[in-house]
This record gives structure tokens, sequence and C-alpha cells, in this order.
């Protein structure tokens, strides 16, 4: 057994698991492209009635639209300001450490419920309902717990010696931070901000407390639920995948051109 | 047709003095297909009326809380709201709601008395109704009652409720043969309620899954998952139209009305009432409304407006309510808590 | 540079925390005890009516179960994912990925298919012989679990992973140089240094869990109920201060489990350090 390479036990149970992850694509993609008006499967027939209704519903786009850009500033906040937090925490006084990765982690204990109250109130007060800022601003409050859970983990592993070396070297905190700290942490910040996307890219409830006129995916896909799940929620699922799929490969594909390119 | 005309010149004139250009009336309610028909049917007539513009906003089942939170804020951001069956009379004694002036509304008396409340008017009727996958049903038998729900010998197989005690205790004392003019008699007795409780124990280990969202209960009927589930009469025309056996069982069915209604410091409390109007009086847009969405109100005239196909298919048809009873929201409103804390006690037993 | 003068990078954190949290933080600790004066009804009521306590403690244990299993297939995934090359692991990890983009409505509606009376899984026992009549699988304890797990594993992978990336595979090396076998370089080098962010993961998880209640609904049994289920219908009944008392007992006892499992977790990483040895 070499522990560099992963044995063939181990390759087999990863592909296990991986299918026991991804298999409702498998039934979700076929179930979309049914033309039933409800979710069945195996589907009855072929039909893009599904999708069409999605392309052909601005309600639908301009939901899925605003929940993509909520999530990305929300992540952009939420990952900035949670990796900081754990920064500092890492560098605080030993003993007030774990009260302050307590402090920062409270927001995924509070039902969202009590948030989304707590907010609709501020947004009351300071006029600011069916603002998209407003709700970036409570995902990231929602997400930043785990920013700072997963950063500092990555922290503690990481050796300060360097940064204070780079330091007495001569660089600016600022510099020697860039240099010496951040990048190994990239994998973890990377990590923290796939996260955080999702935690304000699937929200529901806070959502549906502030916004007032415009809506998000969640709240699009929730507010059948009293009557029935419509099949456009697994074209908007199997939309969703074909594009970051795409998006990927391409990304990989330019990847790949460019070391090439680089190479002598 | 006179009467419409009418109805059409007295919303213009009522409409007159609150005229005004970019005002815009906002209206909670329900999301999804609800908020879609409403935005295609009523809004534009309101819009037409009043010149006025309007924004719908898809209020879920939080509601309550959030206009009881605009209410302290002293801060009303809707004029009218959509108020459930269930919620009317709690909105009522939290005081969220403002009294509708039916001066204003109806000068001339045109909605029937059942559909007029002192803080709303009724904007949809909708049941709580047994289903049957008639398919699964043994040879050349139909469920026809909720004994017949009850029994699992002659009609075996799955079943679902929703779950919470509401209504459930009512269909389980039918099922002990409880009268329909009876059950709210024999339910305020603390006997009543271990009556049905006691009835509800029998059929315990034929429900594998107590639904929470009208969706899910449709869905477990498509899927086959139970043969026989209460659920909302709304959508099983869809049901039977995509191929599944299914009928209604409006014998027993709970009958409920949700309402429209204007939050307390609403900030149109004039345009709020056209809007109500239109919701409605209007019969022509109704009728149009219950193509999609089969939960009719009282607008005067409505059946008149409507296939005869069609109208055997609403709650209301008279024939259909003869055999439901009128869910009695005030009693629940009175008795949830204890009860409910009973219920989910019997769950987890 | 003191420590000290770090303390600043926590202050965009903190605005966020008062802006947001405190407030319903406050609200809820202040509307469980004053109705509108000072009461202990509230918590009285909790503790007195078993249904809020008995489901609390089955809310711990479901979470507890999915935390577990989320760590145990999670943590080799992550560590293969972290052997391969750097290119080949941004792919598996998006592979991991995808079900995310799925709306837990679609995910659900997907174990109803296969774990359903004319399921996929029903049917293929029935076709190979092994059942006659349908197995209840659908509506159980079970049922929630997988879904749960597959719904939360991306999330310790991940968490796994990004904490191993950081591990030198030289120190490693160097251990077999010197001549550990392969099963105590990997116990005694490479686990504690991974330790950390697994715990850390476990933990994320169990605290998800704690508040989970659509999925636990749609494919659970009458038993299956989950505290933010009480929680949701005390919000409804506008019942603030009520649903504000279980929603303070929610949080007090999900921090008292973290610190447990913390501490467990520590304990349980020396047990098997001393079997590696």
């Amino acid at each position: 057994m070499n522990l560099m390479k992963a044995s063939l036990g181990l390759r087999i149970y990863f592909w296990v698991v991986v299918a026991y992850m991804i298999f409702p694509v498998l039934i979700v993609i076929p179930v979309s492209f049914s033309s039933s008006e409800f979710l069945r499967f195996p589907p009855q027939d072929i039909s893009a009635r599904w999708y069409m209704a999605y392309f052909n519903d601005p309600v639908w786009i301009s939901a899925t639209v605003t929940s993509f850009r909520v999530a990305v500033l929300s992540t952009l906040i939420s990952t900035t300001v949670g990796t900081m937090a754990a920064l500092a925490i890492s560098r605080a006084p030993h003993r007030s450490q774990t009260p302050l990765t307590y402090a920062a982690t409270v927001p995924i204990l509070i039902p969202h419920i009590f948030i989304a109250l707590g907010v609709l109130i501020l947004a009351l007060r300071l006029g600011l309902t069916d603002s998209e800022i407003t709700l970036a601003l409570a995902h990231a409050a929602v997400a930043m717990p785990f920013v700072v859970l997963i950063t500092s983990a990555a922290i503690r592993q990481i050796d300060p010696t360097i940064e204070r070396a780079a330091r007495v070297l001569g660089a600016d905190p600022f510099r020697a931070f860039r240099v010496a700290t951040l990048p190994p942490l990239i994998p973890a910040i990377v990590a923290a901000a796939i996260f955080a996307f999702f935690v304000s890219f699937d929200e529901l409830i806070i959502a549906q407390f502030l916004m007032k006129g415009s809506e998000t995916l969640p709240m699009r896909i929730w507010a059948d639920l009293r009557l029935d799940i419509s099949p456009v929620v697994a074209a908007v699922s199997g939309l969703l995948i074909v594009v970051t799929t795409l998006a990927m490969m391409i990304a990989e594909i330019l990847r790949r051109r460019t070391v090439r390119t680089l190479a002598p | 047709m006179n009467k419409l005309l009418l109805g059409a010149a007295a919303s213009v004139m009522l409409a007159q003095p609150v005229l005004a250009q970019d005002k815009v009336l906002t209206i909670a309610g329900s999301g999804g297909v609800v908020k879609e028909i409403s935005e295609r049917v009523f809004l534009p007539a309101f819009e037409e009326a009043t010149g006025w513009s309007t924004k719908f906003v898809a209020a879920e089942s939080n509601i309550l809380l959030e206009v009881r939170t605009m209410v302290a804020s002293g801060q009303m951001l809707y004029d009218a709201m959509e108020v459930s069956a269930s919620a009317y009379p709690q909105a009522v004694r939290e005081g969220l709601l403002e009294p509708i002036d039916y001066k204003l509304l109806d000068p001339n008396n045109e909605l029937p008395d059942k559909a007029k409340k002192e803080f709303g008017v009724v904007a949809a009727s909708y049941s709580t109704v047994p289903v049957q996958r008639l398919d699964k049903n043994p040879e050349g038998r139909k469920m026809e009652s909720w004994s017949d729900f009850w029994d699992v010998e002659a009609f075996p197989g799955p079943r679902s409720l929703k779950q919470q005690p509401e209504y459930n205790l009512e269909f389980a004392l039918l099922a002990d043969g409880v009268a329909l003019d009876d059950l709210y008699d024999v339910l305020g007795t603390e006997e009543g309620v271990d009556r049905a409780f006691d009835k509800l124990d029998e059929l315990k280990p034929h429900i594998p899954v107590w639904w929470t969202s009208g969706a899910q209960s449709v869905q477990l009927l498509s899927d086959g998952e139970v043969f026989y589930s209460t659920t909302y009469n709304g959508r099983v025309g869809k049901l039977q139209e995509s191929g599944i056996d299914v009928e209604i069982m409006w014998n027993g069915g709970a009958l409920h009305t949700s309402h429209v209604g204007i939050p307390k410091g609403a900030p149109n409390y004039e345009a709020a009432h056209e809007w109500v109007r239109v919701r409605t009086m209007r019969p022509d847009l109704e009728a149009e409304y219950v193509k999609h969405l089969p939960y009719p109100n009282f607008a005067p005239g409505l059946f008149d407006a409507m296939t005869e196909e069609q109208a055997k298919t609403m709650p209301t048809y008279p024939a259909n309510a003869d055999l439901q009873f009128v869910a009695n929201e005030e009693f629940w409103a009175d008795n949830i808590e204890r009860i409910r804390e009973r219920f989910d006690e019997w769950l987890l037993e | 540079m003191s420590a000290r003068s770090y303390l600043w990078l926590f202050l965009p954190a903190l605005a966020l925390l008062l802006l947001f949290i405190l407030a319903p933080a406050a609200d809820l600790l202040r509307a469980s005890m004053f109705d509108p004066d000072f009461t202990t009804e509230h918590f009285a009521r909790l503790v007195t009516r078993g249904v809020y306590i008995d489901v609390m403690l089955r809310t711990i244990r479901v979470s507890l179960i999915v935390a577990v299993c989320c760590t145990i297939i999670g943590y080799p995934i992550a560590y293969f994912i972290n052997l391969q090359p750097r290119s080949r692991q941004t792919i598996l990890l998006f592979l991991i990925l995808i079900p995310m983009w799925m709306s837990i409505l679609i995910r659900t509606f997907a174990w109803i298919v296969v774990l359903g009376r004319d399921g996929l899984l029903n049917e293929a026992l029935a076709a190979v012989g092994l059942i006659d009549e349908p197995v209840r699988m659908l509506f159980t304890s079970g049922a929630v679990l997988a879904a749960m797990v597959q719904i939360l594993l991306p999330i310790q992978i991940l968490t796994c992973y990004a904490a191993m990336t950081e591990i030198d595979f030289d120190l490693i090396r160097a251990a077999r140089v010197l001549g550990a076998k392969p099963r105590q370089a990997l116990m005694r080098v490479f686990l504690p240094l991974s330790l950390d962010g697994t715990i850390t993961g476990l933990v994320i998880v169990f605290m998800l869990s704690m508040g989970f209640f659509i999925t636990p609904a749609l494919l659970g049994g009458r038993q299956d109920t989950m505290i933010a289920n009480l929680i949701e219908f005390q919000v409804q009944r506008l019942n603030w201060s009520f649903a504000a008392a279980l929603g303070l007992v929610l949080l007090l006892l999900t921090i008292v489990m973290i610190v447990l499992l913390r501490g467990l977790g520590r304990m349980a990483a020396r047990r098997i350090l001393k079997a590696g040895l």
C-alpha cells in the first residue's frame, strides 16, 4: 500500500459514494423533460414544456438572477469579513479565542425565523425593505460562522513564524500577510466561499420577510408548495446543473490551454 | 348584464376621489400559481378602474407575524392582504385588521351575508376533502363516507391525513357516527375530544405518513404512496387530467373560507376597498379565476357565469356544500394550543 | 506587532453580528422571559409537557447520527480527492458539489422515486424475487437519515478537504522512511493533522441538522418530528414568547453538544493514536 496513491478499494469506495450523492440528478433530468403537470418518474413522454415555461416566465428568470446576484455579493462580504475574523481570533490571546469563536458561531444556532424578524424590524426602521443589499448583508451574517470555522481550522495549521520572518526581513504587515499567510489559506477560503454561496442561494425565510416585490429563487420554488410542486422546479435544477457543468468544463479547457501555451 | 355594468360604473365612481397618477396599491397574498392568476385576472381590472398601479407581494405562512411587526413599528407596507381561514380569528384578536366599510364597498347590499365579515370579505372557499384512488379500490367498491375511510378491511391500503388535529378530529367523529350538525357540540366537550382521539387510534397504524403541505398530499396520491388521503380540492382536477384515477368524496369534507382584509394602518384604506370589490364582487373575473383555481367566492351571480359541468367541481356548489360541514375556525382558535400538544404527543407514542 | 493590534480585524464581523444577530438574540432572550412581565411559565410548559423535551432529544439524536455518518463517509472521500493531482481535485470537488444546485424539494422527490412503494428499489427487489409485497422504506427514520446525510455530505467533505490540503505529504514520506508502516504513518501523522478540520466539519453538520425540518417532514414518519417543526407551529400561532423559549433551549443545547463533541473528538483521536502505535 502506497499512501500517496489511492488504493483500488478507496477508488471504488469514492465512486460508490459519488453515485449515492448524485443519483438524484439521474432522476431529476428525465423528470424535467416530462410534460406531466406533476413530478412523475419515469416520465411518460419527452417534452421541453417545463423548460419553455421557465424561459417564458420573467418571474422565474428574474428570481434566478436575483438569487445569483445576492449570493455573489453575500459571498464576497462573508468570506472577507469571516476570514478577517478568523485571523483576529487566531492572534487573540489564547483564553479569549474560544469565546470569540462562539460569538462568531451564534448565527447558525438561532432559528432563521428570529433573524428574519430582526432584519425586518431593522429594515422597516431604515426604510430598507426590498433591498438586495440588505438581504445580502443578512445572508452574509448567517454565512459568516461557516467561514470563520473553516478558515480557523486552516489557520491553526499554518506556521506563524513564516509571517514573522517576512516581517523581520522588512515586509510591511499587509505584504507579509499576502505573501506568507494567505497562499496556504486559499483552499480553505474557497471552500468557505462555496459554502457561503449556497447558504445564501438556498435561504428562504429571511428573503421572504425582506423582499417585498422582487423574489428570490427559493421564494419562487417554495411558493407553490401549498398547491403542488411544479415540474419547473425540476427544470430549474436541471438547468443549473447543466450550466454550471458547462462553465466548469470551459474553465478547465481554458486552463489547460493556458498551461500548454505557457509551457516551453 | 345590467348589474355588471352598474357595478362597473359604481366602481369607477367610487374610484374617482382617489384616482391619481403613480399611486401604487400593495397587495399581499399567496405566491406561485395564485399570484400568477391574480396578476392576470384581477390586477388589470383594478388598474383599469382606478388608474393606479399595483404590486402583488408573495407572502407565505408567516404573513401574520410580518403584519404584526409592521403594525407594531407603525409602518404598514401592505394595503390589502389575503387572510386565510385559520388566520382570520387570530388576526382579529391581535387587532391586525381594519374593519371593512360596507357602505363604501357594497352600498347596494349585493353580497350575501356569509361573505361579509367584520374585518374581511370572503375571497375564496376551499375544502379539505378525502380523495380516493379509484384504481386502488377493491373491485366494484367505492368509498362513500368517513366510515369507509376508516374501514381498513373493506378498503385496505395506506392512507394519509394532514399532520395537525384541526378537522381530523371532526373527520374521526363523523366516522364514529356523529351527525354533521352536532360536530362542534361534541368536540366542545372533553369527552368529545377523547372520543375523536380514540377513533384516530384505530387508523393510526394505517397512516404511514402525515402530510404537511398541500403539494405533498397531491404528490402522495399521484405516486401511489397512499391510496386515500385528505387534500385541498384545488388540484384534484389537474391530477385527473394527468391520468391519475382519483375522485373527491365531498361527503363529510370541511369547508373553509379565506378572506381579503385591510391591515391596520394601511396607507390607502379607500383604494383598498376598491381592490376588495374587484377581488370579491366581480363574477366575470371570478369565473375566469376559478377556471384555473377552483376556489370560488360569493361574487353575486358567479354560478351563472360558469358552465354546469364546471360548477359541479366547486366546493360551494349546493350539492357539494350540503354534504360538508363549515369548519369552525373560532373553535380551533380557542382550543388549538392544548389539542395540538396532545396531538403531537399522540403522534410520538 | 502585538496580538491586540490584530483585533481590529474582528470589527467588520462584529458589525455584522451587532446589526443582524444581536437584536434577534436579545429578543429571543427577552421574549422567552417577559410576556410582558417576567415569567418562567414558558420554560415550565416546555419542561412539563413531555413532547418538547422528547422532540429535542430526538432532534439531537438524529443530528448526532447524521454528523457521525457524514464524518465517517466523508473523511476517506476528502482524503482520496487530496491524493489526486491538483487539476483533477478541482473536477472531483465540482462533482461533489453538483447536488447542491438541486432544490431540496427535488432531491426529496428523488428519494421518493427510489424508496417508494412502487419505487425503483422495491421493483428491483421484487424482480429478483426477494420480496412479494413492497417493503416500507419511505416514511421511516432510515429514509430521513439517508437523505440528510446525502444533503450534508458535501459540506463535510469540503471542510475535511480544506483542512487536508495544507498537510505536507513529505511528513508522511519522512515517517515512512523512518520505518513507519503505512497504517502507522496515516494514523500518527496524517490523521492528527487533519483532525481539527474534521471535527469542525462534524460540528457544522451537527448544527445544520439541528435546524432541519423539511426533509424529515417529507420523508419521515409520524415520529420523525424535529424541534424546528414545533417552533414553526408556535411562530405561526404568534406565540412568540413560547417559540423564543424553544429557540433559546435549542441554542443552549446545541452549544452544550458542540463543547461535548469537540472534547469527545479530541479524546477519540487520542485513542486512535494510541491504537495506531
